[in-house]
């Protein structure tokens, strides 16, 4: 087979420990443009099969209806420093070389430990029965899947989608009406949302981000 | 539509939803973008970010556009005619007009000029709620910020003068010269994917396709395209009178089910009618449509979903449920509101008992016994389609391509030719090389060319018109000047050429009429020789001021039917009542009354909401869009709310006066309480159905077919009242009140 005429650059994934992480896959919701249209919550659940009353993304609104009112879409931020896996007793939870925190359902015992430790609500429990049983977690996989062979049938039932197998971004941010969540390489992201901020002026700042990775260089 | 045919020739939007990216300010008035075209605020967001383009809204409600908004102004429900002449008056007062334009390319300013002078500051805080410093800013901001668009939709066209509004929303734009410029224009959002081409393609009453009217030339011209004998179309109506006669309106059709046919247009009653993709719980008077639906022989709804329309009458026969495939199972050209086509490629045949659309009509044809002329110009691909069309379930696509052909030899009007299947499909495999802000093509074989062909497109070498009445170009690249439609003198023998020195470049620098026959000339000669010489085939007419062949030829206000200020009804009142329109006869001060506000004080408005459209059927069938929108309810500001001693998630119901059916009518709704709507208004979605005056129509839906949501349906309570020009339902300003449930 003949030499690929394109040189492709692989870069050392960053673990957990470095403070910047460029080659990392990461959401950036933009509340300036964010419009509550809702596409990314139904494209989500039509992608990965999700059942009614679990939110892998969804929608958050204040000041609805009074000047300021501004909307937020709700991932799992895929934390560099992310409390979940911290905490998870059974390491479940874990980050991907590429950055994104994938969860082993097959693992994890449903404790419901990531659910108070995520500040962004982002562990869904698909039950709720007496005496506090939740049943397994399920949660945003970046439409990565999950750790099993890519695009098998089981992956697909436990996991959903696996996008990012087929080169592809997360369904929610192709979906985007406005651009206002985007996703891919940290690199790519920060310069879409350097380019907006330059022509925007101040005050867009990203929500979420200081959570999410810490306060930045 | 009517509005905008009537100031500049085209009813149509002018640009195109990415022209906004050029914008430096936007005006949006009776629009929600943000919920009913949520793709259009990437490029209204675009604008605001990189132009700093200045963000107006202007609603009723505080919107979820209004929250992108810099500025957002209150009005009252159907005031948006004083509103613009408050702008213009302070455009005016200030020298801020664009003298060129309105001395070169419009006519009757004069006499708009003061029709506009009795709409003072003063007054319009008066009669719109509006404070007059808002109007200053807003005059201001867009006098300042230009080229600069103005947007509405059915909150602009749903009031008993709808025609006028819009009108006004044009002439503003003609005052500040945003015509035919990028980044200007009169952005009239047309709905779905395919609203502007069904209107383009003779979805009214009043007009065979392509906007040629229902008079003896139409059908001449149009059976010519048909090949058929005239003789034999006249054949099949009652008689030529009738041939000519405008139909029943979509607003108003049950009326012709119901009234005595001495009352009609014509002299039997309605007995059978088809729905195809339509809902009845999208149109006002619901009570009075299922009358109608009771009375009726014979039923037929084409829907992939079960529709309100199935369930709403008691009835036990006469309707059939048509299951017909979706955008997904068929394939065919789509004309969105930039009056770009598109071509779309079904991803599966119509699936289970789906058909195509087309297999029904051609069924149809058959068994109404006109199938051979109806397929005369699908020549494509027949073969292996059975005799009988009985059970064919899709049509090949080279027979559905014939379609579009045969629309692009007979609509030559408004330029239809240039968008054969052949460069519909040829864009399909070059979409990444149109750019976002101009929507052109740059290199690849479709260089030059507009995304979507938009109309008109002249010739199958035209690039489209991607923004029209632009005279910087010439017209072979998209340049034209206003429609020279209405001759080249009006009534009063003033001119309605254009001035010279303001025609497209490249041809003769002064004002034309129309080339002879163009319109009618199916072998294109006319077109074709007018754009060799550089002119625009409809040739460089002048945009009205004063149109003088419909009612109010310069705007004026009119209170809405059901009007909460008895004092503004004597001042502005509705028209006369009209004996006959649309076959109906139309009443409009009779059915003015300002005692009614005594009773039902509060103003009742109707919209959408993002998650589903229309009627809904197929939204609240899908379990995901349920989930984000459960329930029906009623937007009520928290005083309101308060006032009446409901709180947030409680049962109220509303009711509004009786109409042509002597009884009032009322919905049981949950109470949203939030301060989206002011004091004096309460604010319905209309997606609902299902549910009629409290009682559930679960039961009626064939079985499995319940859709996860059922409500009632804002149309049940919305009250009488129609445009005089068009038959627009007036659903954006009814009265109610409000009880505890």
């Amino acid at each position: 087979m003949a030499e690929p005429n394109v040189s492709v650059q692989f870069r050392q994934a960053a673990g957990p420990e470095l403070k910047y992480a460029p080659s990392r896959l990461k959401f950036y919701i933009d509340v300036k443009r964010c419009i509550e249209c809702g596409g990314c919550e139904v494209a989500c659940k039509n992608e990965n099969n999700v059942p009614a009353g679990i939110a892998r993304i969804r929608v958050v609104t204040v000041n609805e209806g009074e000047p300021g009112e501004t909307n937020v879409a709700v991932p799992c931020m895929h934390c560099s420093k992310a409390p979940c896996v911290a905490v998870c007793p059974v390491d479940a939870l874990f980050h991907r070389p590429d950055g994104i925190v994938a969860l082993n359902k097959e693992t994890c015992i449903g404790c419901g430990y990531c659910l108070y430790a995520c500040p962004f609500g982002a562990p869904q429990f698909p039950k709720g029965a007496a005496f506090g049983s939740r049943g397994v977690m399920d949660k945003c996989t970046y439409c990565a899947g999950g750790p099993e062979v890519p695009f098998s049938e089981r992956e697909r039932r436990l996991y959903g989608a696996n996008r990012i197998a087929e080169g592809k971004l997360p369904m929610c941010a192709s979906i985007c009406a406005t651009k206002a969540l985007i996703a891919g390489d940290a690199e790519e992201v920060a310069n879409v949302v350097r380019m907006r901020m330059a022509t925007r002026g101040s005050g867009g700042g990203a929500w979420g981000w200081e959570s999410a990775y810490g306060k930045g260089n | 539509m009517a509005g905008l045919a009537n100031v500049f020739g085209y009813g149509a939007m002018t640009n195109s939803q990415n022209d906004i990216r050029n914008s430096r300010s936007v005006l949006i008035i009776g629009m929600n973008p943000a919920e009913n075209h949520p793709i259009s605020m990437q490029h209204i967001l675009t604008a605001k970010e990189t132009n700093r383009a200045v963000i107006i809204s202007v609603d009723p409600r505080f919107t979820k556009t209004s929250a992108f908004a810099n500025k957002y102004v209150r009005i009252r429900s159907g005031t948006d005619v004083p509103f613009i002449y408050g702008l213009i008056n302070i455009i005016l007062a200030n020298g801020w007009e664009d003298k060129k334009m309105i001395q070169e390319r419009t006519f009757g300013f004069e006499e708009f000029k003061g029709e506009v002078a009795k709409y003072d500051p003063d007054t319009v805080a008066d009669i719109t709620g509006a404070k007059k410093e808002d109007l200053l800013w807003v005059a201001r901001a867009m006098a300042e910020n230009r080229p600069g668009t103005i947007i509405w939709a059915m909150g602009g066209t749903q009031h008993n003068h709808g025609t006028a509004l819009v009108r006004t929303y044009c002439h503003l734009q003609m005052v500040l010269g945003n015509m035919g410029v990028p980044g200007g224009g009169t952005d009239v959002f047309r709905g779905h994917d395919g609203i502007q081409g069904v209107t383009d393609v003779g979805g009214g009453p009043e007009t065979l396709p392509g906007y040629y009217g229902v008079g003896e030339t139409a059908w001449k011209h149009w059976s010519k395209v048909w090949d058929v004998p005239y003789d034999w179309m006249l054949s099949r109506f009652k008689s030529r009178q009738m041939m000519e006669k405008p139909g029943f309106t979509v607003a108003r059709w049950y009326e012709g089910v119901l009234l005595d046919p001495k009352e009609l247009g014509q002299d039997v009653n309605l007995k059978a009618v088809f729905f195809m993709g339509h809902s009845t719980n999208s149109m006002q008077q619901m009570d009075r449509v299922k009358k109608a639906l009771e009375k009726l022989e014979l039923i037929v709804d084409f829907d992939p979903f079960v529709t309100n329309t199935a369930v709403l009458p008691d009835r036990q026969d006469g309707m059939y449920l048509l299951p017909i495939g979706t955008n997904y199972e068929q394939t065919g050209s789509a004309t969105n509101t930039n009056r770009d086509l598109q071509w779309r490629q079904k991803v599966v045949s119509p699936v289970w008992e789906a058909r195509s659309d087309l297999a029904v009509m051609v069924d149809l044809a058959e068994r109404l016994g006109f199938k051979k002329q109806f397929i005369h110009n699908y020549k494509g691909d027949w073969k292996g389609v059975p005799a009988s069309m009985k059970d064919v379930k899709e049509l090949p696509e080279q027979t559905v391509e014939d379609v579009l052909r045969e629309i692009n030899s007979g609509a030559l009007s408004i330029g239809y030719v240039g968008q054969t299947p052949e460069r519909l499909k040829r864009q399909q495999q070059w979409a990444h090389v149109f750019e976002i802000k101009t929507k052109k093509a740059v290199g690849g074989p479709v260089d030059g060319e507009q995304w979507g062909l938009p109309w008109p497109c002249w010739t199958d070498k035209h690039p489209g018109t991607h923004i029209l009445y632009r005279t910087d170009i010439p017209v072979a690249e998209g340049g034209a000047g206003f429609r020279a439609v209405w001759g080249p003198k009006a009534p009063d023998s003033r001119t309605m050429l254009a001035a010279d020195g303001s025609a497209p470049v490249g041809g003769p620098n002064a004002g034309y009429p129309a080339q002879k026959d163009y319109a009618t000339d199916l072998t294109l000669g006319a077109i074709k020789q007018a754009l060799a010489e550089g002119r625009n085939p409809y040739g460089n007419g002048r945009a009205r001021f004063n149109s003088w062949n419909i009612p109010d030829p310069v705007p004026v206000h009119r209170e809405p039917i059901h009007s909460p200020r008895p004092d503004l009804i004597v001042k502005w009142p509705t028209y006369d009542d009209v004996k006959e329109l649309y076959r109906v006869p139309t009443p409009f001060k009779s059915m003015q009354k300002p005692e009614w506000v005594k009773q039902y004080p509060i103003i009742l408005t109707t919209g959408r909401f993002v998650e589903f459209e229309g009627g809904g059927a197929q939204e609240r069938s899908s379990i995901w869009l349920v989930e984000l929108n459960p329930e029906m309810y009623v937007e009520m500001h928290p005083k309101v709310a308060h006032d009446h001693g409901l709180r947030h998630g409680e049962w109220c119901w509303i009711e509004t006066p009786e109409d042509m059916d002597g009884r009032p009518s009322r919905i049981k709704v949950k109470v949203k309480v939030t301060k989206r709507v002011g004091p004096d208004t309460v604010f319905l979605p209309f997606h609902f159905g299902g549910v009629f005056e409290g009682k559930s129509l679960a039961h009626k839906f064939p079985e499995g077919n319940v859709p996860y949501a059922i409500g009632e349906s804002a149309n049940t309570v919305t009250t009488y009242g129609y445009d005089r020009v068009t038959q627009m339902q007036e659903t954006k300003t009814s009265l109610c009140r409000i009880k505890k449930a």
